[in-house]
């Protein structure tokens, strides 16, 4: 498969993911593998915030250690918490050359045999939750192009970690809204029928409607079906 | 791929729902290239309005599809895919034969419908139309298929914010949801001693059969200027003036 056809099939398979049940870890994981098939790079993983503020690995590339352990030890130093306080992406094309940015990070990854890293923000509505960390054993850095692919899975990433909660919710909700947007429907009705049975503007029904429920402690949206239903008579309304 | 105006848009979209929801329907035009944008909705296949219209033409468009229960948006949360009419002057095969004319005379010359789904839930449709004939580009329609996904996450997260058995403010308040249209609905079932459904539909057949916007024909059921006779045509009106109003 050519990178181009692979690129995207990465986004519609992310894309997809999204809108089904979806196993968060299982896709981002899939997520940092499939920046390793697609860009010229050696390890990937994800790391989001943690309510300490720490970061905190969720998915990586590769279960092997030394690839985990670039992870970990970036809990509070590294290319990681640099972008995820920033929120911009972190380029270092020789590691080699960063001694002093991060002392305990950058000596690790060069013995891991690493020699650049990029970190790209998750990034949502403004807000920074984690990000995505790219190691690769060359020095350089990536073409553009393949910066911008990469942060677009990361922009996807993201959008699946803050609506999988929606997704869990959305059956309810929709029930919700729709029985809500239903009661709107019959209130609008019912303040048509007083309206006309009373011989009165829609306005006046409305507060006839509205005191009635309020008085006998029910809800608006009751007394309206019972309107619609026949079952109550806009004559039997208190008067306002 | 998103295109990098749909990145900068995702990017820059403030923390507040109601603002995030607001910013992309107003940014989603731009992004797409197209002339406008609007949001049907929809849920367990009944018609409940616009969501948010971002112009006039727009705003018609709903409208229009309200009324003839026919258009781009409806076929989308039917079919569950994008529905693409490129040139409504001249399409390869004539659909909507009741809104394309309509449309037309308000001005629009292509008209694309997204549907608006989470997963299972469907919610309604985004609008989008062009004021001059025109396809969109493999990545226009892209941005537009994930715009409309971020949008019904949206829109989803504001109503699971929502007080119990209420509509969230947010998804109500800038939507038009025909309101005036369901009292009218009420006004004729009194009338004429029929239920509110059947008098939307009637009121629906009186709107095509005069070629008078449904719209038009609520406000004066509601001001008494027009009155259903069983049939479907005015019984009669309350005097000469109006009579000519409405029915000339």
């Amino acid at each position: 498969m050519s990178r181009e056809a692979l690129l995207n099939k990465t986004f519609v398979e992310l894309a997809d993911t999204l809108v089904e049940d979806f196993d968060i870890v299982e896709l981002l994981t899939n997520l940092a593998g499939r920046c390793v098939e697609v860009f010229d790079v050696d390890a990937a993983g994800l790391m989001l915030v943690a309510p300490s503020g720490d970061l905190r690995v969720i998915a990586s590339s590769s279960p092997a250690m030394h690839v985990l352990e670039m992870f970990e030890i970036q809990a509070q130093q590294g290319p990681c918490p640099d972008c995820y306080r920033t929120g911009l992406p972190v380029h270092v094309a020789r590691l080699a050359g960063e001694p002093d940015r991060w002392p305990t990070f950058a000596p690790e990854a060069i013995a891991a045999g690493f020699g650049s890293v990029i970190a790209l923000p998750l990034r949502r509505r403004g807000s920074t939750i984690g990000a995505l960390n790219l190691f690769r054993h060359a020095e350089g850095d990536l073409p553009d192009d393949d910066i911008a692919a990469a942060q677009a899975f990361a922009d996807i990433a993201t959008i699946g970690l803050l609506n999988r909660k929606v997704a869990d919710d959305a059956a309810t909700v929709n029930k919700q809204l729709n029985e809500a947007l239903t009661s709107r429907v019959v209130i609008e009705q019912a303040k048509g029928m007083v309206a006309e049975r009373t011989e009165t503007s829609v306005d006046l029904a409305f507060d006839r409607l509205r005191k009635h429920a309020r008085r006998r402690n029910r809800l608006l949206a009751d007394v309206a079906r019972e309107i619609v239903d026949g079952t109550l008579s806009p004559l039997e309304l208190d008067a306002v | 791929m998103a295109s990098k105006q749909l990145r900068d848009l995702v990017a820059t979209l403030p923390n507040d729902g109601d603002l995030a929801l607001r910013g992309l329907t107003a940014g989603c035009a731009e992004v797409v290239g197209v002339t406008g944008s609007g949001i049907m909705l929809m849920t367990d296949d009944v018609q409940r309005g616009s969501l948010r219209t971002s112009d006039d033409v727009s705003a018609t468009i709903e409208d229009l599809q309200f009324e003839f229960e026919e258009g781009p948006c409806v076929d989308a949360y039917h079919q569950q895919h994008a529905i693409l009419e490129p040139d409504l002057e001249a399409p390869k095969s004539p659909r909507w034969s009741a809104f394309t004319p309509a449309a037309l005379t308000a001005g629009v010359r292509a008209i694309f419908g997204f549907p608006l789904t989470v997963g299972e839930i469907r919610l309604g449709s985004l609008n989008l139309y062009r004021d001059e004939p025109g396809a969109l580009r493999g990545e226009q329609e892209a941005d537009a298929l994930r715009v409309a996904d971020l949008i019904a996450i949206e829109m989803l997260s504001l109503q699971a914010e929502a007080e119990s058995g209420e509509v969230a403010a947010a998804l109500s308040s800038d939507g038009d949801l025909q309101d005036r249209v369901h009292q009218a609905c009420g006004i004729v079932a009194v009338q004429l001693e029929i239920r509110p459904d059947r008098a939307l539909r009637m009121l629906r057949a009186y709107s095509v059969g005069t070629g008078k916007r449904l719209r038009a024909v609520a406000d004066a059921v509601v001001d008494h200027t027009l009155r259903l006779g069983l049939s479907g045509t005015p019984s009669r009106a309350h005097d000469d003036e109006t009579r000519s109003d409405h029915e000339s």
